[in-house]
């Protein structure tokens, strides 16, 4: 499977994950995929697909409804800018993925025979 | 090895922020959640166009139309079927609001918030509020139209709760980290309570008894009369005009040291019981309401304009609405959320509204109790008798209790220990009564009669309700429980509760009430004035009425205009004239001349008599004069009830404990009168020394605070705003500083923190086809993110209506009008 689709599939199942379960899926879709997976830059595309399924599931709430209204008080109130809470509604999965991936994340097999320790790209 | 530790560290950490509250930030994970969380949260408060959902309870199929104003258009095959439905739609858009409302009434804020809600929570449950509904809904009648009703909408409010998704969680739960209660029939009658506390819980005793211990009993009696000596009551006098009463006021006499104690007691006692903050003085919680017979109607139908004034919040304590039931009713209006049915509306034949009476319906009772600590029994004619007691219970929101208290009560009703003494009060809101039956009946009435049957037995809180029907009758009846004491019948003074002869002896029969029906004149109005000229009836009903001057201005306007036009009756309610204004000017004016003539005025008092005579006396956004005339007036109230400071009070006496602006217009006739004179000073000042001096000592304060008489800083515009704060008084999801036309004592009066005014404005002319308007600040959503959460606001600001779209089947509605459809079909249980 070519890495691209690999990332959408991923991306889309975190989105189906936090879709039903609720977003703390999100660290469990990723811990099983740090445990499976043999992508050399799984933790990482771990991290860039949550945010991705996130960003979809936000592009698709902003269509629906007044998204830009919400954010701008939920920035009065917190005192953030509202950039802010976009950029923390990406970063939250991201950082949950990244983090659950790299902890279940097993050795590359080439590594493992080479004794080398694995690194966490 | 590092890396993996660090991803365990931040895994915890980011699992910990998204389960759990770090600081004041709730939990992140159900927050963010793009599907579940606030941004899904917010595309949900657009409904979908059509929408079928079954639920449980129903008998049979309520279609329910949304129309692009965000008002329901329920069509039932029966009462309980709308009301299950309304139930239903209202949950779904102010669910946060309904309970919070009642939360407020039960005391149970703390719930949410811990104890920085306690003190509000405490004084809840102290008044009873909680416990006045639990005894109102254990003796309904089960069978009632009433009791079937709340119990109806509670199991739609509660389809709604159990069939929410996650997103469809209010925001605000989100931010306090909870999630809604159950909804019980009893939160109905706990917002009931609530009301009842806002509109009917008052004591004007207490500036007379302040007044007395420093004044003299005389003196006192004369400044807080029961009598209104500006007579322009509720019912008409026949006089066309208003009367006056204008003889001087008795000296001021001795204090009387007596009164300082009971002033001190009541005072202590209402502190303890109530809101904990001062009602505004004057009328900013002024309600107007009007009817004009067809005879003096531009269309030649009776019309109708109601104006209720509330505390202003967002969202707004209203929830429009429209419910069919076939052969029933036909009813649309507002209602509160958390309340079933219309409260103020129309139906195919009549039209009404309601202004409050704010009568006095509320005494204390000194009580002889067993122990002064802990009391177990009070005395009651030489016997004693068994305490009622309650314990209160406070918890936070982890269900940790962070307080108890016990709350006594009497046969009176609860009992607070106040310096010493144990007070009981008594309260019509504890009495029994059926006020969902009264409300929920007027849905179906057909013409003013039956109207007025129905409020027949109405108890509490006390309401001035005017109804026009179709057939061109209009009528007004100050509706209510007024209760007979013994004596002189007036409930001003600490009772001695150890005696039955204290009590209550009745209360008012109806025939005796205010009431008007189709009088000569050819309109009834009603402005929380006294409702009826003690010349034609004399029954003791309270004395804390306001000024009449929103009285006068709606008559005058009325008696102007031989043939109103509806839109007419929209203008008036923002009308920016004033009959205090009216009435105060040409003292001002006149006493800066006469200063001026008799060497003692200075250019300052000319340039501010100069200012002041440029005024239309108009409260307009654009006017720069009505902020001199009310600086002037506050300090002609300050000068002139010099007399009313006591001895070593620096601060001054606060607004709301003077004498209402009649007074000085009664003694403005008397140039002499002794309450002229400032006694800080040696000369002996008369009326126009003091009205020149206020004039140009507001103008000095003005200029001194704002600039120069020609600075944009004295536009009304930027000195008055309607203030309309959100439940949590969350400003991201308030509205704040809007410049309103209106000034104190105009038909849309605004007290200075802006936190009170018009709620719900509408106008109906009842013809062959109803027409009718209507606005309140907000809109039909309580989610803050939604497009119909303060939708209504520009228009209610500028004084616009909209129309009501009232249709008789859900086919005749204008498919472009239409929001949502939403098909309610019974679920199979």
């Amino acid at each position: 499977m070519k890495p691209i689709i690999r990332y959408v599939l991923l991306a889309g199942a975190f989105a189906v994950a936090t879709y039903g379960p609720g977003w703390w899926s999100v660290p469990l879709v990723a811990a099983l995929w740090g445990f499976f997976s043999a992508d050399v830059h799984r933790v990482r595309n771990a991290g860039l697909a949550a945010a991705a399924g996130w960003g979809s599931l936000l592009l698709l709430d902003v269509a629906r409804g007044p998204v830009g209204a919400m954010a701008a008080q939920l920035g009065e109130l917190m005192n953030v800018p509202v950039f802010t809470l976009y950029l923390l509604t990406l970063l939250f999965p991201a950082l949950l993925a990244w983090s659950a991936a790299a902890v279940t994340r097993r050795p590359d097999p080439a590594l493992r025979d080479s004794g080398l320790p694995a690194s966490s790209s | 090895m590092i890396t993996r530790g660090i991803a365990a560290v931040a895994l915890a950490a980011l699992l910990f922020a998204g389960f759990r509250r770090v600081g004041p930030l709730p939990p992140l994970g159900p927050l963010l959640d793009p599907a579940n969380g606030v941004w899904a949260g917010a595309a949900a408060t657009s409904f979908s166009r059509d929408q079928s959902l079954a639920i449980p309870g129903l008998e049979k199929p309520v279609r329910v139309i949304i129309d692009d104003r965000g008002v329901p258009h329920i069509f039932a095959e029966s009462d309980l079927d709308a009301y299950r439905a309304l139930g239903f739609v209202v949950a779904r858009d102010r669910l946060f609001q309904m309970e919070t409302q009642t939360r407020a009434a039960a005391g149970t804020i703390s719930e949410w918030a811990g104890s920085r809600a306690l003190p509000s929570d405490r004084r809840a449950r102290s008044l009873g509020l909680a416990w006045a509904a639990e005894r109102k809904l254990a003796d309904h009648d089960t069978t009632s139209a009433g009791y079937r009703a709340i119990v109806a909408y509670s199991e739609g409010v509660n389809s709604w709760i159990e069939s929410m998704r996650p997103r469809d969680l209010p925001v605000e739960y989100r931010l306090l980290n909870t999630r809604p209660g159950r909804w019980e029939p009893v939160h109905s009658l706990y917002f009931l309570s609530r009301m009842s506390m806002t509109l009917a819980l008052n004591d004007a005793t207490l500036k007379r008894l302040r007044a007395q211990s420093l004044v003299g009993a005389a003196a006192a009696d004369a400044l807080f009369p029961v009598n209104s000596p500006i007579q322009e009551p509720i019912q008409p006098n026949g006089l066309g005009a208003p009367r006056f009463d204008f003889s001087d006021l008795p000296a001021p006499g001795a204090p009387d040291l007596s009164a300082a104690d009971t002033h001190e007691l009541r005072e202590g006692t209402l502190a303890a019981l109530e809101r904990g903050g001062r009602p505004e003085g004057g009328d900013a919680l002024g309600s107007n309401s009007w009817a004009v017979a067809p005879s003096r109607s531009s269309t030649g139908h009776a019309m109708l304009a109601g104006d209720p004034h509330l505390d202003l919040t967002l969202p707004s304590v209203w929830y429009e609405m429209h419910l069919v039931v076939p052969g029933r009713f036909d009813v649309a209006g507002v209602g509160f959320p958390g309340v079933p049915g219309v409260i103020i509306g129309f139906n195919r034949d009549i039209a009404w509204t309601f202004t409050n009476t704010g009568s006095d319906v509320n005494d204390f009772y000194k009580e002889v109790v067993d122990d002064s600590i802990s009391p177990a029994r009070y005395q009651l004619d030489g016997t004693w008798r068994p305490l009622e007691s309650r314990v209160e219970v406070y918890r936070d929101s982890r269900g940790s209790v962070i307080a108890t208290d016990t709350v006594r009560y009497t046969h009176r009703g609860p009992m607070q220990k106040v310096d010493g003494a144990w007070l009981s009060m008594r309260w019509t809101l504890y009495e029994k009564s059926r006020e969902i039956d009264n409300f929920l009946s007027l849905a179906p009435a057909r013409n003013a009669d039956e109207w007025l049957a129905a409020m027949h037995d109405y108890i509490a809180p006390t309401q001035n309700g005017l109804v026009a029907d179709r057939a061109g009758n209009i009528a007004i009846r100050s509706i209510g429980s007024y209760p007979t004491r013994p004596g002189s019948g007036r409930g001003d003074l600490i009772l001695d509760g150890s005696i039955s002869a204290s009590d209550w002896t009745g209360r008012l029969a109806v025939e005796r009430y205010p009431f008007a029906r189709n009088p000569e004149q050819g309109f009834l109005s009603s402005a929380n004035q006294q409702p009826v000229d003690p010349m034609r009836n004399a029954a003791y009903m309270g004395s804390d009425w306001d000024s009449p001057w929103r009285a006068m201005r709606i008559n005058s306007l009325l008696r102007e205009n031989a043939k109103v036009t509806p839109d007419q009756m929209r203008r008036f309610q923002t009308d920016p004239g004033s009959a205090r204004a009216d009435a105060f000017v040409p003292f001002f004016l006149e006493a800066a001349k006469r200063e001026k003539a008799t060497g003692r005025g200075d250019r300052e008092l000319s340039e501010a008599a100069a200012a002041l005579g440029e005024w239309d006396r108009r409260y307009v956004r654009e006017s720069r004069r009505a902020a001199l005339f009310e600086s002037a007036m506050s300090e002609l109230a300050r000068r002139t009830w010099d007399e009313l400071i006591a001895p070593g009070d620096t601060a001054g006496v606060p607004g709301y404990n003077l004498p209402e602006a009649q007074m000085l217009l009664r003694i403005a006739q008397h140039r002499e009168s002794v309450w002229w004179d400032d006694r800080s000073t040696p000369a002996r000042e008369d009326r126009d020394a003091i009205f020149a001096a206020s004039l140009k000592a507001g103008y000095a304060k003005l200029i001194g605070e704002k600039g120069a008489a020609s600075s944009d800083e004295w536009l009304w515009s930027r000195i008055r705003h309607a203030n309309i704060n959100h439940l949590l008084r969350i400003p991201a999801f308030s509205a704040m500083r809007i410049p309103v036309q209106g000034g104190p004592s105009t038909l849309s009066p605004s007290g200075g923190s802006g936190e009170q005014g018009a709620s719900w404005r509408m106008v109906v002319e009842l013809g062959p086809e109803i027409r009718a308007w209507g606005v309140y600040p907000g809109g039909q959503s309580g989610a803050p993110a939604s497009r119909r959460y303060k939708d209504r606001l520009s228009r209610w600001t500028m004084g616009q209506l909209d129309q009501i779209l009232y249709p008789r089947t859900s086919e005749d509605l204008d498919r472009k009008r239409i929001l949502s459809t939403l098909n309610l079909s019974p679920a199979r249980q």
